[in-house]
């Protein structure tokens, strides 16, 4: 909190010597540029503060994107009176955590084309569906599903990874003061997926998005579980051999302590 | 600080954050019953650890490491008392290892097509009613007749065309002789069953002793554990190499809890009779096969699911 602080005096004095131009200046910095996933973590908290060259009734974006994964989505249905997965779609490129906040309702900043041209929102994603290969997986009798249009199916993505917490809007999540400084708790749920992360802050006046900063975050597991994660795919065989050694020990010593 | 208001914990492999206290407690009260009962538990906490939103593939492998761990402490006070047919349980075995790694593969297989979910739920189903099914009315049975004296006793085992097959073999601690193949079978399709289910197997694999091979019963709870040890160790080892899904983190605060909870469980058993624990328990795994019977035949909340390829 003093950090930041000092670091906001830091851009007041900054900006008092700033001259206009276009397209206008945005600084922020993060609380933390990485995030480590500990054995202790669940969920955590981060602050992103920084300064516009604002003028009352500017409006700030923040996006938060995650790194980009392959994606398997599955359609439930009715098969012989039990739900069974009949058809999946591999999303080959759609990140993995993506979070926007704004200064107010989204809507009111500026329209969906605008916000979309910016490269804000889950429309502006370049998205990349392709139906896995067909298996013979007994379902050759089912009518084949209905194949819905490019937007139905990112709609139906969006769902699923809102329902997960992977993609929010947080309305209203960011706190500008004196039209020159925002403020922003960016909210890094418990199963937030670990990686690369990108931070883009858009400064947005009426409706046009005139100026833009980039900034970088890693979030990755760290002390005890990120020693385990890398034994367990860099060693896998001893990190078997040592998972049974480990269970035959302390099955030994269980059975010795409480012998009666 | 962090510990005493924080007790969540971070699983490395799973990749999920669980309160500390329910991974231990599941340990503490599926080792209770298994106490209790006598059995592994696998059975119980595979479902139990889905239930709580580890990845199916991540509980099934680590339960098999967790099982690795209860059968060397049940196995021991078993051989203490030489209640273990090795012989028997080293054919059971070799079937077992060889069942079990090709239950790995068809599991890998399985999960890449995206139907590992549903097979495991229907090998539940399937397996759960038909044992619960057995010891239920094997139980109600033996109560009832304990109430009518005079009952005569059945036959222990009939021979039939399964002791006609060929490589005969003397076992024995289990005063058995009859063709090595028939545990060779079992043991192997008890292996893919555990590779799948995240179980050891005992709860087929006991009555099977029984009714298929005609085993004693004094030697058949310690056989039992005996190759269960190195079936699960088997899928541990090869789910490690493999799926590197054996969450090592996981598995260590579940024989915690086990650990604690059998010796209550175990205790407690001395209160209740034979037949009254069997019923008991044949409730306990038709209550766990109506759970998931019933997942399935609802219609799930959202058709469409997510999950995030490696």
């Amino acid at each position: 909190m003093i950090r930041a602080l000092i670091m906001i005096t830091g851009l007041l004095s900054l900006f008092a010597t700033s001259v206009q131009a276009a397209p206008t200046r945005v600084v922020a910095d993060l609380s933390e540029q990485q995030v480590g996933i500990t054995s202790s973590y669940h969920g955590t908290e981060l602050l992103l503060f920084g300064a516009v060259e604002g003028i009352p009734g500017d409006d700030v974006i923040i996006v938060v994107t995650g790194p980009e994964t392959r994606m398997a989505q599955r359609r439930k249905d009715k098969v012989a009176g039990i739900w069974v997965n009949v058809e999946t779609n591999i999303w080959e490129n759609a990140p993995s955590f993506y979070h926007v906040y704004t200064t107010r309702l989204i809507d009111q900043i500026a329209d969906f084309e605008t916000l979309t041209a910016s490269g804000i929102g889950t429309a502006s994603l370049d998205l990349k569906v392709a139906p896995a290969p067909k298996r013979n997986d007994g379902d050759r009798n089912a009518a084949p599903a209905e194949p819905l249009d490019a937007a139905a199916m990112t709609g139906t993505l969006i769902r699923n990874l809102q329902n997960m917490g992977l993609w929010k809007i947080h309305h209203a999540g960011i706190k500008i003061l004196g039209d020159r400084l925002f403020r922003a708790t960016l909210q890094l749920p418990k199963n937030v997926p670990p990686g690369d992360y990108k931070i883009r802050v858009v400064h947005f006046r009426d409706g046009i998005a005139i100026g833009q900063e980039t900034t970088d975050m890693v979030i990755k597991k760290a002390g005890l579980s990120a020693l385990i994660y890398k034994f367990a795919h860099e060693y896998s065989l001893f990190y078997g051999l040592f998972a049974i050694a480990f269970a035959v020990g302390s099955g030994w010593l269980a059975a010795v302590a409480f012998r009666r | 600080m962090a510990l005493a208001c924080h007790m969540y914990i971070y699983l490395p492999i799973a990749e999920v954050s669980m309160h500390i206290g329910v991974i231990i407690g599941l340990g503490g009260g599926v080792g209770f019953l298994s106490g209790l009962f006598g059995v592994g538990g696998g059975f119980l906490m595979t479902p139990l650890l889905i239930f709580f939103g580890i990845p199916p593939a991540v509980a099934v492998a680590t339960e098999a490491n967790q099982i690795v761990a209860s059968s060397v402490s049940g196995v021991l006070a078993h051989m203490r008392r030489g209640n273990v047919d090795f012989k028997m349980g080293g054919i059971l075995m070799l079937g077992g290892v060889i069942g079990s790694s090709l239950g790995v593969v068809l599991f890998s297989f399985l999960r890449s097509i995206g139907q590992i979910d549903l097979v495991i739920q229907l090998s539940y189903v399937v397996f759960l009613g038909i044992i619960g099914f057995l010891m239920l009315t094997e139980s109600l049975r033996t109560i009832m007749r304990s109430r009518k004296p005079g009952a005569v006793r059945g036959k222990l085992h009939q021979h039939n065309w399964l002791h006609g097959l060929p490589f005969k073999m003397r076992f024995r601690r289990s005063k058995l002789y009859i063709s090595a193949l028939l545990p060779l079978l079992i043991g192997a399709f008890v292996g893919v069953l555990a590779a799948i289910m995240g179980v050891g197997g005992g709860f087929i694999m006991v009555p099977a002793m029984i009714y298929l091979l005609g085993m004693p019963t004094s030697v058949v709870v310690g056989t039992s554990l005996f190759q269960i040890i190195f079936v699960t160790a088997n899928v541990t080892l090869l789910q490690s190499v493999q799926t590197q899904t054996v969450d090592f983190l996981l598995a260590g605060l579940l024989l915690l809890g086990a650990v604690i909870g059998a010796q209550f469980g175990s205790r407690a058993s001395a209160i209740l009779r034979g037949e009254q624990l069997r019923g008991l328990l044949a409730l306990m795994v038709l209550g766990v096969c109506f759970k998931i019977g019933y997942d399935l035949v609802i219609q799930p909340e959202d058709l469409l699911s997510v999950e995030f390829l490696k």
